[in-house]
């Protein structure tokens, strides 16, 4: 074979090359969206694999020896056992796969192989969903799949079949199973819990963390991302009421604030304002917080569990997207004093600042009673020149002093630590609260969205007379921000997410349109439950299906799925009907074979015909004129309906 | 060890397939409660592959990942009823086969017609010794494949069966039939080593007396026998209404040999006619004219394919124990 690379192109290439070109294309389109998830050494090893096999395939040269590919998978499996420290669980097991698929196209010469390389896409394509369930994937993951599935179609063809032809009947055939696939995710008994453990995933944290450090690199999240949506049954509560409570931070060491390891008695409440009750869905961020409006007053109490500081905490990470339905109020009473315990806690402020501690005591001396102190400090914040930005200064060690007295610029956690430290200097028991604040209304899914850059943080306050009060210093300074959010507070200078896009009125209901869809998905497919497998049950009269109710189901939609595309195959591939003038002909045959003058195989029409009339010559005159129509209709110029209409009427009145 | 008891299991449903189905008619067409479907090695790999798609998705309870295993399962078994499917109604029937010598591999032709409006794909008949490269067959079309048999003894080779298999789409599912036609090919003796027993040579008077006078001398006409050559047929005699005639040139009919049975004592039947058959190979490509002796039956001196093939079917067909040979049918 000369110049197989020859300028025809594609089309010259041979069928195993195909082949092997469109097994690689599945391949890859597989392992694409593995690669920000993946260490960039097994990237690179991938890459080079299917590089490598390419140069391979198009220059003719041999595959590698044995000894070396069995070389290179040792290592390469030590690699990964290095990186992970573990070949268990999810990325370590996509990495192994990757890197494996990788190097089996180093030895892939046959057919089987290309089917082995193409299981190994299939998987990477599960894994894939395990790492993002989001609607964005969706197309690429599906057009992968039907790629992987028409190569896998192609290579066990032994004559060539086009690629039109293998989408055809690939895409016929998926269609086909469709009905049964979603029979099955909809009816198939789901578990309610993992029954194996596998390690988490490390790293992956998103949103809030559970330490406040002002005056450190800013870790304020600038991303769009969201955080939550929520659905409220019934009114919204105001903007200025939307705080959603994350972690409380008791613990003070003079730079960085932490929440308290302390167990103390949970402090009840009563509402006094109207209750909201509202759906949470929180995109996964791998820690605990649920974070509820304000006050919550009703939660699910087998997922979720409240901590003595009201922080609502899940059972488990929050790994995957995750609802929980809350009530919740924003005007309330505590009741009963505080607990000692608490109360001691929450008035520490250690060695430092001292220049905070003096001036908060001098607050105090003028003001005379607490809620006086904090309305002083607000005052404060308001009066003098302080100023809300993004972009604030690097503090000293003593953090508080420096931006009280030198920087004065800083965000919400300078304001709620600053407050929080002076309100406990004067003997006012003060925590932070981090979470989020405000929120942007979908009107087209009817939820509020909240983002990762809604993140904020404010202070509680113990005050005799009415419990724990929210203080938001930030509102002081900057009230825009609590209204009408981020961008409203801060100058046209500085970055904010979404400023741009938000220029453009038809962008903005674009994106809440694409956040409705993807919220619409997420209730209905990716969270799907056990709880919507019983609505849906009873929504088809079903009530209290068991497991066993949903395996008779399941088989039931086999055998329907069965029948029906048995049924359905074997009228697609029924035979072709004779035409009618042939189908005229072998009746007159058939009738005459049943008074033995049956056709010879050898004798054409007009042989045999001629030879019925010599034997049953009372039948010669019609015989020889349907014999004339017939070659006229079957072999004349052209043929007439009015023709074959005689014909049938001849053949039919014939009296043999 | 594995792979004999496979084999002797499927010889065993063979077997019983053949009780159950009995011989078949020709053409047969495929009903689909005579095929038979199991997964392939593959199909198991893929089914063990979805097992653990399934197990995982439902430790992380995730749906998209359960919806992708659930959606290949499903397009699973729709491959096993497109696989299934390819094969019923197929039209299967017998085409000739091309006699053998022992000890060579006997070719059973045999035509695949598809009926349906449908392409058909990836289509393949075999045995127990090899199996054809599958071929796609388009709609109302129609294709020949072969099976092979090692032609061990000389005589009338039957084809005791062949499957007829597909593994369209994806080579998950292996679909089969088993077919019992009465077919059968003619396996001539094995021709002996060249040159052991010069043939007897017996002069034909008529033509080489006048052999000196040259090729193209046109010396009369004879009554046409099978196997004469075309192009010596005197078509304007046949016009004439005088019957098949044969030009006869001056030295046509060059050396002619009775190959006689009766000629070679003292060996065993089947070296005899081994002998006999090497004979009338080399007598054939000779070009020499021939005529056969067996015990009870005598074949003219003649030249040509069909005299060569008779009298090689005579020698295939010859039964000691009668003395005689059954007539060829």
């Amino acid at each position: 074979m000369m110049n197989r690379r020859g300028a025809t192109g594609a089309a010259a290439l041979p069928r195993f090359t195909q082949q092997l070109i469109w097994v690689l294309a599945g391949f890859v389109l597989a392992v694409l969206p593995h690669v920000p998830d993946l260490s960039p050494w097994i990237v690179a090893m991938a890459s080079l694999g299917v590089a490598v096999r390419l140069i391979i395939e198009l220059r003719d040269w041999p595959l590698p020896p044995k000894w070396l590919r069995i070389a290179i998978a040792l290592l390469v499996m030590l690699g990964v056992l290095a990186t992970y420290r573990t070949l268990n669980g999810l990325q370590a097991g996509t990495a192994f796969l990757v890197i494996m698929g990788a190097m089996k196209l180093l030895e892939t010469r046959t057919t089987r192989d290309l089917t082995v390389v193409i299981f190994v896409a299939y998987f990477l394509l599960f894994a894939g969903f395990l790492y993002h369930q989001s609607l964005l994937r969706l197309p690429w993951m599906l057009g992968t799949a039907w790629l992987l599935t028409v190569t896998l179609m192609r290579t066990h063809q032994s004559a060539p079949m086009a690629m039109r032809e293998a989408m055809a009947l690939t895409g016929r055939m998926l269609l086909q199973a469709l009905p049964l696939a979603v029979a099955l995710f909809l009816f198939f008994p789901r578990l309610p819990g993992q029954f194996w453990a596998v390690p988490a995933r490390s790293g992956a944290t998103s949103g809030l963390s559970d330490t406040l450090s002002p005056g450190d690199v800013s870790e304020l999240s600038l991303s769009d991302a969201t955080a939550f949506r929520v659905k409220f049954d019934g009114p919204l509560p105001p903007p200025a009421q939307r705080y959603w409570r994350g972690p409380v931070l008791h613990d003070f060491d003079g730079r960085t604030w932490r929440r308290s390891q302390g167990f103390f008695p949970a402090q009840s409440i009563t509402a006094t304002g109207p209750i909201y009750n509202y759906r949470i869905t929180l995109e996964p961020h791998n820690r605990r917080w649920v974070f509820g409006l304000d006050a919550v007053t009703d939660w699910p109490g087998e997922r979720t569990g409240l901590t003595f500081d009201r922080q609502l905490l899940a059972r488990a990470p929050i790994a995957a997207p995750a609802s929980f339905t809350l009530h919740s109020s924003t005007a309330y009473e505590f009741v009963g004093a505080l607990p000692s315990g608490i109360r001691n806690i929450d008035t520490r402020t250690g060695d430092s600042n001292p220049r905070s501690k003096q001036l908060a005591l001098e607050l105090m001396a003028q003001s005379g009673d607490p809620a006086a102190f904090v309305q002083a400090v607000l005052n404060k914040f308001r009066d003098e020149e302080y100023f809300y930005t993004l972009e604030p200064p690097r503090l000293e060690a003593d953090s508080i002093d420096d931006f009280l007295f030198n920087t004065r610029r800083g965000f919400c956690e300078h304001f709620a630590s600053a407050f929080t430290f002076l309100a406990r200097a004067a003997g006012i028991p003060a925590r932070v609260v981090a979470g989020y604040q405000g929120g942007e209304f979908n009107p087209m899914g009817g939820y509020l969205i909240v983002r990762q850059s809604d993140a904020h943080a404010w202070s509680e306050v113990w005050l005799e007379s009415r419990g724990w009060v929210r203080v938001d210093p930030t509102a002081a300074v900057a009230p825009e921000r609590i209204e009408r959010g981020m961008q409203a507070a801060l100058p046209e200078s500085e970055p904010v997410p979404g400023r741009l896009i938000n220029q453009y009125d038809a962008l903005v209901k674009l994106r809440l349109a694409w956040d409705a869809l993807n919220t619409a998905w997420n209730d209905s497919v990716v969270e799907f439950g056990a709880e919507h497998q019983r609505a849906l049950l009873e929504g088809l009269g079903i009530e209290d299906a068991d497991w066993q109710a949903l395996g008779v189901g399941l088989v039931l939609a086999l055998a329907v799925f069965f029948t029906l595309l048995s049924a359905w195959l074997g009228w697609r591939f029924r035979p072709r009907r004779a035409d009618p003038i042939a189908r005229s002909y072998q009746q007159l045959c058939q009738r005459l074979a049943r008074v033995d003058l049956a056709r010879q195989l050898h004798e054409g029409p007009q042989d045999y015909l001629r030879r019925v009339a010599g034997r049953r010559p009372e039948l010669a005159a019609p015989l020889a004129q349907i014999s004339r129509l017939y070659l006229g209709l079957r072999y004349g110029p052209s043929a007439g309906e009015a023709e074959l209409r005689r014909l049938k009427i001849l053949i039919q009145r014939l009296k043999v | 060890m594995l792979r004999g008891f496979l084999g002797r299991l499927r010889g065993k449903i063979r077997v019983w397939a053949r009780r159950r189905h009995g011989i078949d008619t020709d053409p047969t067409v495929l009903s689909g409660r005579r095929i038979y479907i199991l997964p392939t090695g593959l199909g198991v790999a893929f089914a063990a592959m979805l097992f653990s798609m399934f197990l995982g998705a439902m430790n992380y309870a995730n749906n998209l990942a359960l919806g992708l295993a659930f959606t290949l399962g499903a397009l699973g078994l729709t491959a096993m009823h497109y696989c299934h499917r390819n094969l019923a109604g197929l039209k299967i029937s017998s085409a000739a086969s091309q006699p053998v010598f022992t000890g060579e591999t006997a070719h059973f032709s045999i035509a695949l017609e598809n009926l349906s409006p449908l392409a058909r794909h990836e289509l393949t008949i075999g045995n127990e010794h090899g199996t054809a490269m599958p071929v796609r067959i388009d709609s109302a079309g129609r294709a020949v494949l072969q099976v092979e048999v090692p032609a061990r003894r000389r005589g009338s080779l039957r084809l005791d069966h062949f499957e007829v298999a597909t593994r369209h789409p994806f080579g998950l599912f292996r679909a089969w039939a088993y077919l019992h036609m009465d077919m059968s090919c003619i396996v001539y003796p094995r021709p002996a080593p060249r040159g052991a027993v010069p043939p007897p040579v017996e002069t034909d008077v008529g033509g080489a007396q006048d052999s000196q006078r040259g090729d193209e001398d046109f010396a009369g006409l004879r009554n046409f026998h099978p196997g004469d050559a075309p192009a010596r047929i005197a078509w304007k005699a046949y016009a004439r209404q005088q019957g098949l005639q044969v030009k006869v040139y001056a030295g046509t009919a060059v050396t002619s040999h009775w190959l006689d049975w009766n000629s070679l004592p003292g060996l065993s039947v089947e070296a005899r006619l081994s002998q006999l058959c090497r004979w009338i190979e080399d007598a054939h490509a000779a070009g020499h004219a021939f005529g056969l002796k067996l015990p009870n039956l005598q074949l003219p001196v003649n030249i040509g394919p069909a005299h060569r093939q008779r009298c090689l079917t005579a020698l295939a067909l010859f039964d000691p124990a009668a003395g005689s040979q059954n007539p060829p049918s």
